[in-house]
């Protein structure tokens, strides 16, 4: 167990290296520079376009830019944003506030979808099996923006149950609460049913009967045997989920104006900000690498004949 | 240009507080009674973007870190905030014989924020400032004109055009002298009539001492001249202005504190006025204008001006597609475009149409000088376009940015060519504003694509100039005509305000002949406030008028 965590973690090493290098390729071979819609709707004066370009290096050709972007990078240095600001602070203020966020999301979708896949799983076909069938097919078809626009109307501005908006940099708990939901509410749907189906199937299966037939309670063969066979997909796309939500939670970050990650690659990307984009998805890697290792360990709980040695 | 009876008093009052501040013990904030009347004090919050450069006036060309700027430094000349029209602020005279030599006195005993006097260096040092092109200010530009600039541009070429020998010639424009601690000159290469009038643009502030020592650190928390100072910048979150105990000019804000709160998007600030968490939005998004729904969210919080904005259809320079050369084709193509329908179906009514090139709010504004062609005509677009031969190519397309919420607008405009022509004509959308200005940029771009312009200062030279002047910055279409060119040269020449009206219009009027691009609406501002604010007006700029704005 112990080397295959400092194999995986040794592995990490060239996948930033090669993700850093890649985004940043793919950043500089996207149309249009810099310069060109920062000035609005006319050209750059050439003195601030010389200077602009002086400071971030944007005269050389793309390795000399990677090299000197990565020299600085060892030192810490995560570089300026074309408006002038530190992305290391970026980072610093918004990896915190989109980490909370997601992990509000996803222990809301985990304990929500897992409940609900249980209840419908075990009572196949009854009449929660539908309400909840019915409830998720409503929610996955709905697109997000929407669901986060008519909580954000009806719970946050007319009835005043939740905060509008997250406004301080310091996103609190409760102000994060309702995007939260919002943005755990399609994963709810999914994880609900990965766990129904799974569950319902190894509910049928020999070992679960076989543990009936001995004696053994139903609630401790379905959760301890049947349940725990069942997670094994599950965990894997909660994991998966967590990277997504961090990175992709641009839609429900604008709707409440979360200061966090997603919204600020998006925008980065649309200013042809490199450094913002490279530093910013380097964390996002790092993040998706330690939590899949994460969910590789949990395999090996869950099911005792998944060995990591 | 006019001078105001109130200055006799305003000078008189801070001379008292110059007294005042050399008797006492040095302590510069004290409480002297705030100068104006009505009602006063409180703190608001105001919808904010993010400032694109760091919060220097010179290097500042957009409206996010523009907004803040010109609360915290007042300039030579104030916009009336109503009617755009210039009058002296920090000036207390703006003098000149020819239009070339202007002679500028400032107040005696204006202070900036720091409690150093405002004296004609501030001035002069900071113009020098911005036009020596190795500092890279955003807003160089607009000294052009003075005397000397050109000695203060890089000469070299390749990537760092300032580097070793092409180091500029000179740091200081020959046209700028100090005459004594309140009085400068200005020397113009060229004759500038409305030069008095551009002096009130950011650019022309002054800048105290402290900025020369470390420009960055001035960047961050600018010490200004305004009715405010700024109290902080956190970064992406908000800005927060506090009120200048010690202004002494004529347009002070009421409340004792603004925040700008910093937002990505506009959607969420309005959600904020309607909860009453956010003060001002000074836009109102796309989703609340459909059926006028934010009259009935924010019923009589709500205000609407015209302001200072125009958009046009450019066409592409005749070298990139000469489809679109003849001057009958184009007006065919603006006869042929419903700009009511438009207007009502895509913005529910919050643009005007255009019936010119320049501006309703400007001093020299003319109507209809684009005339018939500006107006919709189906079966005379048809007929025209029949008598110059029909159109050329197989279909007439325009260009925009896709992320602009142009997209509605654009199909619209097409369809009613389309239905009025009978050429096919298809909006294209290209990715995204950067990829979009690189490709008129580098005269890439086909067919017509849209354009906006913003004014920088209250002139109908401004709409003319910089955007049809042969050569000029901002003249994506290589629109030349010799006789505009000199029009717009004697027009700056004038030494009589209505000749030079007069002349502008006259080259406002050549476009209409060339159909130089097609003018489809002038801009107007939408804002809408919290139960918690009173008295919020509009400014010609589209901004907010903090002279009025009270907590209820």
């Amino acid at each position: 167990m112990g080397t295959y965590i400092v194999r995986r973690l040794l592995q990490m090493i060239p996948v930033l290296i090669g993700a850093t290098f890649l985004i940043f390729a793919m950043v500089f071979a996207l149309p249009g520079d810099p310069l060109d819609g920062k000035c609005g709707e006319r050209a750059c004066p050439p003195a601030y376009a010389a200077a602009f370009e002086e400071k971030y290096n944007l005269n050389d050709p793309l390795p000399v830019q990677y090299f000197k972007y990565v020299g600085n990078l060892a030192h810490g240095d995560f570089g300026e944003t074309y408006n002038g600001i530190k992305v290391s602070d970026q980072l610093k203020e918004r990896y915190p506030v989109t980490v909370k966020l997601g992990t509000m999301a996803v222990v809301i979708e985990a304990i929500l979808g897992i409940l609900a896949g249980v209840l419908t799983g075990i009572r196949k076909g009854g009449f929660l099996d539908n309400l909840v069938l019915i409830a998720t097919l409503v929610v996955i078809s709905i697109p997000i923006f929407v669901i986060g626009g008519l909580a954000q109307y009806f719970l946050a501005v007319k009835w005043g149950l939740f905060p509008v908006t997250v406004t301080s940099g310091e996103a609190t708990f409760y102000q994060l609460l309702l995007p939260a939901i919002v943005l755990g509410s399609l994963s709810v749907a999914y994880v609900a049913r990965l766990t129904r189906t799974n569950l319902a199937e190894n509910l049928r299966s020999d070992y679960v009967r076989t543990a009936i037939s001995k004696g053994l309670t139903k609630r401790r063969a379905y959760g301890l045997h049947a349940l725990r066979n069942s997670l094994i997909p599950v965990v894997t796309f909660i994991g998966f989920d967590f990277g997504a939500l961090l990175g992709g939670a641009i839609v429900t970050e604008s709707i409440f104006n979360i200061p966090g990650v997603g919204n600020y690659i998006f925008r980065s990307i649309k200013s042809r900000d490199g450094a913002s984009v490279v530093g910013a998805v380097t964390v996002l890697v790092l993040v998706y690498l330690v939590v899949n290792l994460i969910v590789d360990l949990l395999y090996g709980l869950l099911d005792p004949r998944i060995s990591h040695d | 240009m006019r001078g105001t009876t109130r200055t006799v008093a305003v000078a008189a009052m801070s001379a008292v507080a110059l007294l005042a501040a050399g008797c006492g013990s040095g302590d510069s904030d004290g409480d002297q009674s705030s100068a104006g009347g009505g009602a006063e004090g409180g703190e608001i919050t105001v919808y904010g973007c993010n400032p694109q450069n760091p919060l220097v006036p010179q290097n500042t060309g957009e409206t996010c870190g523009g907004d803040v700027l010109d609360q915290v430094f007042s300039k030579l000349v104030h916009y009336d905030a109503d009617t755009a029209a210039p009058e002296n602020d920090q000036a207390e005279s703006i003098d000149t014989d020819d239009n070339q030599n202007f002679t500028i006195k400032i107040k005696q005993g204006l202070k900036f924020h720091d409690g150093t006097e405002i004296k004609a260096k501030n001035f002069v040092d900071a113009w020098n400032y911005a036009a020596y092109a190795p500092n890279g200010q955003y807003n160089g530009y607009f000294f052009e004109p003075i005397e000397g600039f050109g000695d203060l541009q890089c000469t070299g070429d390749g990537d760092d055009p300032c580097a070793k020998a092409g180091k500029p010639k000179a740091e200081e424009m020959t046209g700028l002298q100090v005459v004594d601690d309140y009085t400068f000159t200005i020397k113009t290469t060229e004759k500038v009539s409305n030069l008095p009038v551009r002096l009130g643009y950011s650019a022309f502030a002054a800048l105290p001492d402290v900025f020369f020592d470390d420009p960055e650190a001035f960047g961050n928390k600018p010490v200004g001249s305004g009715p405010y100072k700024l109290d902080a910048w956190n970064k992406e979150q908000s800005i927060v202005l506090s009120k200048n105990a010690d202004y002494t000019g004529d347009w002070p804000g009421k409340v004792d504190k603004i925040t700008f709160k910093i937002y990505q998007d506009v959607d969420p600030a309005y959600n904020d006025v309607l909860a009453d968490n956010l003060d001002i939005v000074t836009s109102i998004p796309a989703s609340a204008l459909i059926d006028d729904k934010y009259k009935s969210d924010l019923p009589d919080r709500n205000a609407q001006k015209e302001t200072g904005r125009i958009d046009v259809l450019d066409f592409a320079p005749s070298s990139v597609d000469p489809n679109y050369d003849s001057v009958e084709v184009r007006k065919a193509i603006s006869m042929a475009i419903d700009r009511d329908t438009i207007i009502q179906q895509i913005f529910n009514g919050t643009r005007t149409p255009a019936t010119g090139w320049v501006s309703p709010v400007v001093d020299g504004y003319k109507a209809d000088q684009c005339g018939e062609a500006c107006t919709y005509d189906a079966e005379k677009a048809k007929s025209t376009l029949e008598a110059a031969g029909g159109f050329p190519g197989d279909k007439i397309t325009l260009s925009y940015n896709a992320d602009g919420g142009h997209k509605e607008w654009t199909e619209a405009t097409c369809n009613s060519i389309k239905q009025a022509l009978g050429v096919d004509c298809v909006a294209q959308g290209v990715v995204d504003f950067a990829t979009f200005r690189s490709q008129i940029g580098d005269r890439k771009m086909k067919g017509m694509f849209r354009a906006g312009w913003q004014m920088d200062y209250p002139s109908i030279e401004n709409f003319l100039a910089p955007l049809y002047k042969t050569g000029a910055s901002s003249n994506d279409g290589d629109y030349s005509n010799p006789e505009f060119d000199d029009l717009i040269d004697q027009a700056a020449a004038a030494t009589d305000e209505a000749e030079a009206n007069s002349l502008y219009q006259q080259a406002e009027a050549l476009l209409a002949e060339d159909m130089a691009s097609i003018p489809m609406w002038y801009g107007k501002t939408t804002m809408g406030w919290s139960n918690n604010v009173t008295g919020v007006k509009i400014t010609a700029f589209g901004t907010v008028d903090y002279t009025q704005v009270s907590v209820q």
